[in-house]
C-alpha cells in the first residue's frame, strides 16, 4: 500500500519525537509571546482530536448528514478546544494572570461565543483566540458576536470539515518563541486567512461516497500538530509520494487537494515556500491532471503571488460542484468556483448592520452575482462548453481577477472591523461622531423645512463592545520569585525620570516675564477649554447615566462652570474685580475669544453680563486689535451676537435698561465707524443679529454706514 | 491606525479589474491592479507603473509586480477608469520626466541650502530630519 510506503519514506516519525520533546520543554518555559504572527493560540491536542475523529469514523452515518449534524459536532469540538485551552492556561500561570485585557481577553468571554450558531470554528479561533496572545499589539476587546457572524457569510459546512479542520490545524510549529500564558504555537499563525469557508461544501458532495474512508489515511500521514516543524520539502514529499501511488479517481482529488493546500499553507507560513517547491509540486500534480486542465495549471506554475494562489492550481483539478454523476466535467476557472459553491441563502442579514452601508450593499451585490453564476453553472450542467466559455470570458477580461478568495477578503475585513471596535466611540472617534451629529442636525433641519427626501447618510457603524474593567495584575511565573511587569498598553511604565525644575523669579528679564505671562494665559485658556469640553459633554453623559448618578453629574457640571468663570476673570476674587487684565489677555488670543463665545451660553446671566461688560469696557482696544484680523473680528462679532441673544432671553430684560450696556454699544459702534472701511477685515461670518443690535443704539445714518461695513 | 478598505476588498474580485493608486512614504506613486491585500495593508500590485510627477507633466515607468510592505503605504485609492483620461496633466517620456525630476530636486536642494544658511546666520539650526517621511 502506498500508504505504508509513504509513512516509512517520510522522515516524519523520527522528527516527531524530537519535536514533541522540544515542544514539551517549551511548554514549561514559554510564557511570553512576542511573535506577532505566530501567536496561534488554538490548542490542538492532536491525540485527543485524533481519538475523537476515530470515533467519528465509526459512525459513517454522520458522513451523510451534511447540514445539521456537523454544526453541533463542530461546536463540540470547539468547546473541547476551548476547555483544553482554559486548562492549559490555568496550568501555566499562577493567578488569573494576564488580566491585562490587552494581553488576555478572550477567555472569559469565550464560552458564550461558542453557542452562536454558524460560527466557523477556525476563523473564530484564528482571530479571536490569536488575539488573546498577541500582547499589546492588538488592543481591542473581544469581538462582538455580530462581527463574527458577519464574517461567516454562510453556515459553515460540517462533519468532514471538522476532521479536515483539525488536520489542517495540525500544522508544523512556526517558531519556538515564548508565549504569555498560552500553549506553544500549534495552529495557523494569524497571518493566514481561514481555510474552510467554501471548501467543505463541494468536498462534501464529492466525498459523499466514502468520505471518511478517504480521510483516514490522510490523517495519519499528517504531521503532529504539537511542536512539529516540518519543512515544506517534507510535506511535499509526503503528498507527492501519495500522489504517485494513487490511481487518481476524481473523487480523491479534493482530498489530496486539500492536504496539499494545507501543507502549502503551512509551508508558506513558515515563509519557506520557494518557487521551486511550488513548481515541483504543481508539476507532479500536473502529470495526472494535465489532461484535465492544462491551461490553468500552466498558468499557475509561473506565479508565486500569495499562498492563496498556490493551492488554487489544485483547485483547478477537482471535480465540479455538480453531483458525482457529472464528475467528468472539470470546473471552470481557479478561484471562482469556490465562490459559486456557496450554499447559503443570501437574505438580508441583520448581523451585518454594523457594516458600512455601502459595504453591505456591495457585499450583497457580489453574493448575488456569485449566486447567479452558480445557478447558471448548475443549470448548464450538461454543457461543458458552456461552462468553460462563461468563465473563459471572465478569464480573458482579467485572468488575475479572483486571486483573493472571497473568504480571504472577508477575513481581512473582519480583522479591520475588529480593530474598529471600541467601548466608547465618543472617546476613540470623537471628531467623526461630532461631525456626523452635525450633519444629522443639518439634514434634520432641512427635513423640517420639507426639503424632500433626506439624503442617505452613510454612516459607518462599528461594532460596540461593552466596557470591561480589569484590574491589572502583573504576570507571574511559576516557581519564580517576585513579579515581572510587562509594559503594555493598559499598564504603561514610566521609562524616564523627568524632573521639573522651576526657575527663580530673579533671573527673569522683562522680556521673559512678558513671554511667561502670555504663556500663562495660554495655559489658562487650555485648562478652561478642557472644562468647557467636559461641560459640553455632560448632556450626553446625562442621557447615558443612571438615575441615581444624575444629580451628581449636575453638581459636577455646575462646579466646572464656576471654575471656568473663575478662570476667565482671574482667580483672585476681590470684592470688585479690579482688573479686567486677565480677561483681556484671554480675549487677545484667538482661541480665547472662541472659548469665551462658547462659554457664554453656559454662564448664568449675571456672570454672562459680567463677561460682556468686561468685553465692552475693552471693546475699543479689542476692536483695534482685531481690525486687521478677520478671524478675530468675526469672533468678536460672535461674542457680541451671543450677548445679543442673551439680552433677548427673558431673564435679561434689566440689562436692556442698563445704561452701561448702551454706553458699551455706542462705544463699539463708534469704534467701528472710526475704522476706515478698507482697513476693516472681512470677517469669516457675520452674525445676523448684529445689525439689529446696532440698530437699537445708533441713528439711521450711522446704521447705514455700519451696514456697509459689515458687508 | 486602522483603515477601511472593505469596499476595495470586495471590489477587487470583479472581472473588470480596477486600477489602484498607491502613495508610498518615500513619495513614490505606484499605479497598478491591486491583487491581494492583508490586514497590514501589504499590497500586491500587478502591472505596476511608477508615475513621476513634475509640475504638470508626468512619466510612467513600468515596473511589473510589486509587493509593498504595509507600513510604507500612505494611502491607497481606486482609479476611476473613465476619469483617468481627462486629466490636465501631460504625459511625457521617461527620459524627459527623469530629467525634469532631477532639475526639480536640484532646485529644491539649492533653496534648502540657502535656508539653512540663513537660519544659521541668525543662530537657529534646524536638525536634519533624515528619518522623517519627507519628499
Amino acid at each position: 500500500m502506498f500508504r505504508n510506503q509513504s509513512l516509512e519514506d517520510c522522515p516524519l516519525d523520527e522528527d516527531e519525537d524530537a519535536f514533541q520533546t522540544l515542544g514539551e520543554e517549551d511548554e514549561d518555559i514559554n510564557q511570553f509571546n512576542d511573535d506577532t504572527f505566530g501567536a496561534g493560540a488554538i490548542d490542538d491536542d492532536w491525540q485527543e482530536a485524533h481519538e475523537r475523529l476515530a470515533e467519528l469514523e465509526d459512525k459513517p452515518a454522520t458522513a451523510r448528514e451534511l447540514e445539521d449534524g456537523a454544526v453541533s459536532d463542530e461546536m463540540e469540538l470547539l468547546g473541547h478546544h476551548e476547555e483544553n485551552l482554559a486548562e492549559r492556561l490555568s496550568k501555566l500561570v499562577i493567578e488569573n494572570e494576564l488580566e491585562d485585557p490587552a494581553i488576555m481577553q478572550a477567555v472569559q468571554t469565550q464560552p458564550p461565543m461558542q453557542q452562536s450558531g454558524g460560527l466557523n470554528s477556525s476563523i473564530w479561533d484564528g482571530s479571536a483566540v490569536l488575539r488573546r496572545f498577541r500582547g499589546p499589539l492588538l488592543t481591542q476587546e473581544m469581538p462582538s458576536v455580530s462581527v463574527l457572524e458577519y464574517a461567516m457569510l454562510q453556515k459553515p459546512p460540517q462533519g468532514q470539515e471538522d476532521e479536515r479542520d483539525l488536520s489542517e490545524r495540525a500544522l508544523p510549529r512556526r517558531s519556538s518563541s515564548p508565549i504569555i500564558g498560552s500553549p506553544p504555537v500549534r495552529a495557523v499563525p494569524i497571518g493566514t486567512p481561514p481555510k474552510q469557508a467554501t471548501m467543505p461544501n463541494f468536498i462534501q458532495q464529492i466525498l459523499c461516497p466514502k468520505p471518511v474512508h478517504i480521510r483516514a489515511p490522510m490523517q495519519q500521514r499528517y504531521p503532529s500538530p504539537y511542536g512539529e516543524r516540518m519543512s515544506p520539502n517534507q510535506l511535499c514529499n509526503v503528498s507527492n509520494s501519495s500522489l504517485l501511488g494513487h490511481p487518481f479517481p476524481p473523487s480523491v482529488t479534493p482530498v489530496f487537494t486539500h492536504l496539499q493546500r494545507a501543507q502549502l499553507l503551512g509551508g508558506a507560513q513558515a515563509g519557506r515556500m520557494s518557487p521551486s517547491q511550488f513548481a515541483r509540486v504543481s508539476g507532479l500534480v500536473g502529470s495526472p491532471l494535465t489532461s484535465m486542465n492544462p491551461k490553468l495549471l500552466q498558468g499557475r506554475v509561473g506565479q508565486m503571488m500569495a499562498p492563496a494562489s498556490g493551492f488554487r492550481a489544485f483547485f483547478g483539478a477537482p471535480p465540479p460542484p455538480a453531483p458525482p454523476s457529472s464528475q467528468q466535467q472539470h470546473p471552470p476557472c481557479p478561484g471562482s468556483h469556490l465562490q459559486n459553491l456557496r450554499p447559503h441563502p443570501q437574505m438580508f442579514r441583520p448581523d451585518t448592520t454594523h457594516l458600512h452601508p455601502q459595504h453591505r450593499r456591495l457585499l450583497h451585490q457580489r453574493q448575488q452575482q456569485n449566486r447567479n453564476q452558480h445557478r447558471s453553472l448548475n443549470g448548464s450542467a450538461g454543457d461543458r462548453a458552456g461552462h468553460r466559455s462563461s468563465h473563459q470570458e471572465q478569464l480573458r477580461k482579467d485572468p488575475y481577477a479572483n486571486l483573493m478568495l472571497q473568504r480571504e477578503k472577508d477575513w481581512v475585513s473582519k480583522i479591520q472591523m475588529m480593530q474598529l471596535q471600541s467601548t466608547d466611540p465618543y472617546l476613540d472617534d470623537f471628531y467623526y461622531q461630532n461631525y456626523f451629529q452635525k450633519l444629522e442636525k443639518v439634514s434634520a433641519a432641512e427635513e423640517m423645512h420639507g426639503d424632500g427626501p433626506k439624503k442617505e447618510r452613510t454612516k459607518l457603524i462599528t461594532p460596540q463592545v461593552a466596557k470591561l474593567e480589569h484590574a491589572y495584575k502583573p504576570v507571574q511565573f511559576e516557581g519564580s520569585l517576585g513579579k515581572l511587569t510587562v509594559s503594555s498598553v493598559n499598564n504603561p511604565r514610566k521609562m524616564i525620570d523627568a524632573v521639573v525644575t522651576s526657575r527663580s523669579e530673579d533671573d527673569e528679564t522683562k522680556e521673559k516675564q512678558v513671554r511667561d505671562k502670555r504663556r500663562q494665559t495660554l495655559v489658562t485658556i487650555e485648562k478652561t477649554y478642557s472644562l468647557l469640553l467636559d461641560v459640553e459633554d455632560y448632556e450626553r453623559r446625562y442621557l447615558l447615566s443612571l438615575e441615581g448618578e444624575r444629580p451628581a453629574l449636575m453638581e459636577e457640571r455646575k462646579q466646572k462652570i464656576c471654575d471656568m468663570y473663575d478662570n476667565l476673570r482671574g482667580k483672585t476674587p476681590g470684592q470688585e474685580r479690579p482688573s479686567d487684565d486677565h480677561f483681556v489677555q484671554i480675549m487677545c488670543i484667538r482661541k480665547g475669544k472662541r472659548m469665551v463665545a462658547r462659554i457664554l451660553p453656559f454662564l448664568s446671566t449675571e456672570q454672562a453680563a459680567d463677561i460682556l461688560m468686561a468685553t465692552a469696557r475693552n471693546l475699543p482696544f479689542l476692536i483695534k486689535k482685531d481690525a486687521q484680523d478677520e478671524f478675530g473680528l468675526s469672533l468678536l462679532y460672535l461674542v457680541l451676537s451671543r450677548g445679543e441673544e442673551l439680552q433677548n432671553s427673558s431673564a435679561a430684560m434689566e440689562l436692556m435698561q442698563d445704561n452701561q450696556w448702551t454706553e458699551l454699544m455706542s462705544m463699539a459702534t463708534r469704534e467701528l465707524l472710526r475704522i476706515p472701511e478698507a482697513a476693516l477685515a472681512k470677517p469669516v461670518s457675520t452674525p445676523s443679529n448684529l445689525l439689529s443690535l446696532f440698530s437699537r443704539y445708533v441713528d439711521q445714518q450711522k446704521l447705514n454706514v455700519l451696514e456697509t461695513k459689515l458687508q | 491606525q486602522c483603515f477601511i478598505f472593505s469596499i476595495t476588498v470586495n471590489a477587487n474580485l470583479t472581472s473588470l479589474p480596477e486600477k489602484h493608486l498607491v502613495l508610498l512614504r518615500d513619495g513614490r506613486t505606484l499605479i497598478g491592479y491591486l491583487r491581494s491585500i492583508d490586514q497590514f495593508a501589504n499590497l500586491v500590485l500587478h502591472q505596476t507603473v511608477e508615475r513621476i510627477h513634475v509640475g504638470k507633466k508626468y512619466g510612467d515607468i513600468p515596473r511589473g509586480i510589486f509587493v509593498v510592505r504595509g507600513e510604507n503605504v500612505v494611502l491607497l485609492g481606486e482609479i476611476d477608469l473613465e476619469k483617468e483620461s481627462d486629466t490636465p496633466l501631460q504625459q511625457v517620456s521617461i527620459e524627459e520626466i527623469l530629467e525634469e525630476q532631477r532639475v526639480e530636486q536640484q532646485a529644491k536642494q539649492e533653496s534648502e541650502k540657502l535656508k539653512v544658511q540663513a537660519l544659521k546666520e541668525r543662530g537657529l539650526s534646524i536638525p536634519r530630519a533624515d528619518t522623517l517621511d519627507e519628499y
